[in-house]
C-alpha cells in the first residue's frame, strides 16, 4: 500500500544529453525513445518539460552542461546512474535527450566507457551538488 | 359528384366498421415512427456508439476484460484502489481529483495479443482514500530504494494535494521487451 506521503520530491534532477547519429552503434534492445518513455518520462514527462518546483526540465540543460563538472553531473544524478540499463544504452539515452529536448549536439558524445566510470559514484544530494556547481561558476542561478 | 360522394362515404363507413379509431391511430403511429425513427437512428450518438466495440481512450486491441477487476491485465503492477470503482475509469481520475504529475511506468503483458505494453500508474489526488476495489499486484515492481519503480510510494507527493484517492493504469505505448527488472 501507499506508504510514503510526500516522499517523492526533487529526486530526479537532470538527466542527460544529444541525438543518435548514423555512425553511433545501436545497442541491443529497445529504441532510445522507448528507453526514455520507460525510464525517464514518468517524472520528466513525455515532452521533457518536468514539473516546476519538483522535477527539473530537460529543455534547459545547455548552461548546466557548460559548467565545469556539469557533464559528469548529468551522469551521476541518481535517475541516470542507477537506471537499470547497460552503459551503452545510458550513453545513447543521454545523447538523445540532450539533442531532443535541449537542442544540444554534445561533443564528445557520451560513451559507454564514460558512463560506466561515472555511474560508480552516484550523487547522494543531487540538488545540493547542482546548486554548488552553479554557485562555483559565479553565473546567476536563474541561468540554470 | 354524387357518385363520388357516395363512394367516399361508403368507403369511410366500411373502414369505420372494420377498425376502431384507436387501432387506426396506432397503425399510423407505428408507420410514421418506423419512417422517422429509422431515419433518426444513425444520427443518435448513443445508437451509433452501441454499434461499435466499447473502447476507452488509450485502449489497445483485443478483448478488454474488466477494468474494474484487479486481474485486469493492465493492473499487473498496480497498488491501490482502482479508479474504475471510484467514479472514474481505468484511465481517468474521478471527478474532484487530479492525476499526479509524476508517477512510475512499468510493462504488462496483454494476453489478447501477447504484446508487452508500457503502463503509466498515475495516482489520483485531492480526496481521501476511495476504499473500494483495493488491488495490490507487484509484477516487476521494485522496492522503495528503487523509488522510480516502486508502487508503495504515494505519487501524490508531487501533486498540489497529497491526499491519495485511487490509481489508474494508462497505456503509454507498445514495449518491445519486458521491463528489465523482472
Amino acid at each position: 500500500m501507499k506508504l510514503l506521503g510526500p516522499a517523492l520530491t526533487i529526486l530526479l534532477v537532470g538527466q542527460l544529453a544529444g541525438p543518435v547519429r548514423a555512425d553511433e552503434p545501436k545497442p541491443a534492445g529497445p529504441g532510445v525513445a522507448e528507453d526514455y518513455a520507460l525510464h525517464c518520462s514518468a517524472c520528466h514527462t513525455a515532452k521533457g518539460g518536468g514539473t516546476p518546483g519538483l522535477v527539473p526540465s530537460l529543455r534547459e540543460l545547455a548552461p548546466l552542461l557548460a559548467l565545469p563538472g556539469g557533464r559528469e553531473y548529468l551522469v551521476r544524478v541518481p535517475g541516470v546512474a542507477q537506471a537499470p540499463l547497460s552503459p551503452d544504452r545510458i550513453a545513447r539515452l543521454l545523447n538523445w535527450v540532450l539533442a531532443q529536448y535541449s537542442g544540444l549536439a554534445v561533443e564528445p558524445r557520451y560513451s559507454a566507457e564514460e558512463v560506466e566510470i561515472l555511474r560508480r559514484s552516484p550523487l547522494r544530494d543531487p540538488v545540493g551538488f547542482r546548486a554548488a556547481l552553479v554557485a562555483a561558476s559565479g553565473i546567476p542561478s536563474t541561468a540554470h | 359528384m354524387s357518385r363520388l360522394d357516395r363512394w367516399l362515404e361508403d368507403s369511410a363507413r366500411g373502414l369505420a366498421r372494420r377498425s376502431g379509431r384507436r387501432s387506426f391511430l396506432a397503425r399510423v403511429g407505428r408507420f410514421s415512427a418506423g419512417l422517422v425513427g429509422a431515419s433518426m437512428i444513425p444520427i443518435l450518438p448513443v445508437a451509433r456508439a452501441s454499434n461499435e466495440p466499447r473502447r476507452l481512450p488509450g485502449e489497445v486491441e483485443g478483448p478488454e476484460g474488466d477494468p474494474g477487476s484487479c486481474e485486469y491485465w493492465r493492473h499487473c503492477a498496480i497498488d491501490g484502489f482502482l479508479c474504475a470503482c471510484c467514479g472514474g475509469s481505468a484511465t481517468a481520475c474521478p471527478p474532484g481529483t487530479s492525476s499526479s504529475p509524476v508517477t512510475w511506468i512499468g510493462t504488462c503483458l496483454n494476453p489478447a495479443d501477447d504484446q508487452h505494453y508500457m503502463i503509466s500508474y498515475n495516482d489520483c489526488c485531492g480526496k481521501g482514500f476511495c476504499g473500494r476495489c483495493s488491488c495490490n499486484r507487484n509484477e516487476g515492481e521494485r522496492p522503495d530504494y528503487h523509488w522510480y519503480r516502486a508502487n508503495d510510494i504515494n505519487w501524490c507527493g508531487g501533486a498540489s494535494s497529497q491526499a491519495y484517492h485511487c490509481s489508474v493504469a494508462r497505456v503509454v505505448g507498445l514495449a518491445s521487451e519486458q521491463q528489465p527488472e523482472r
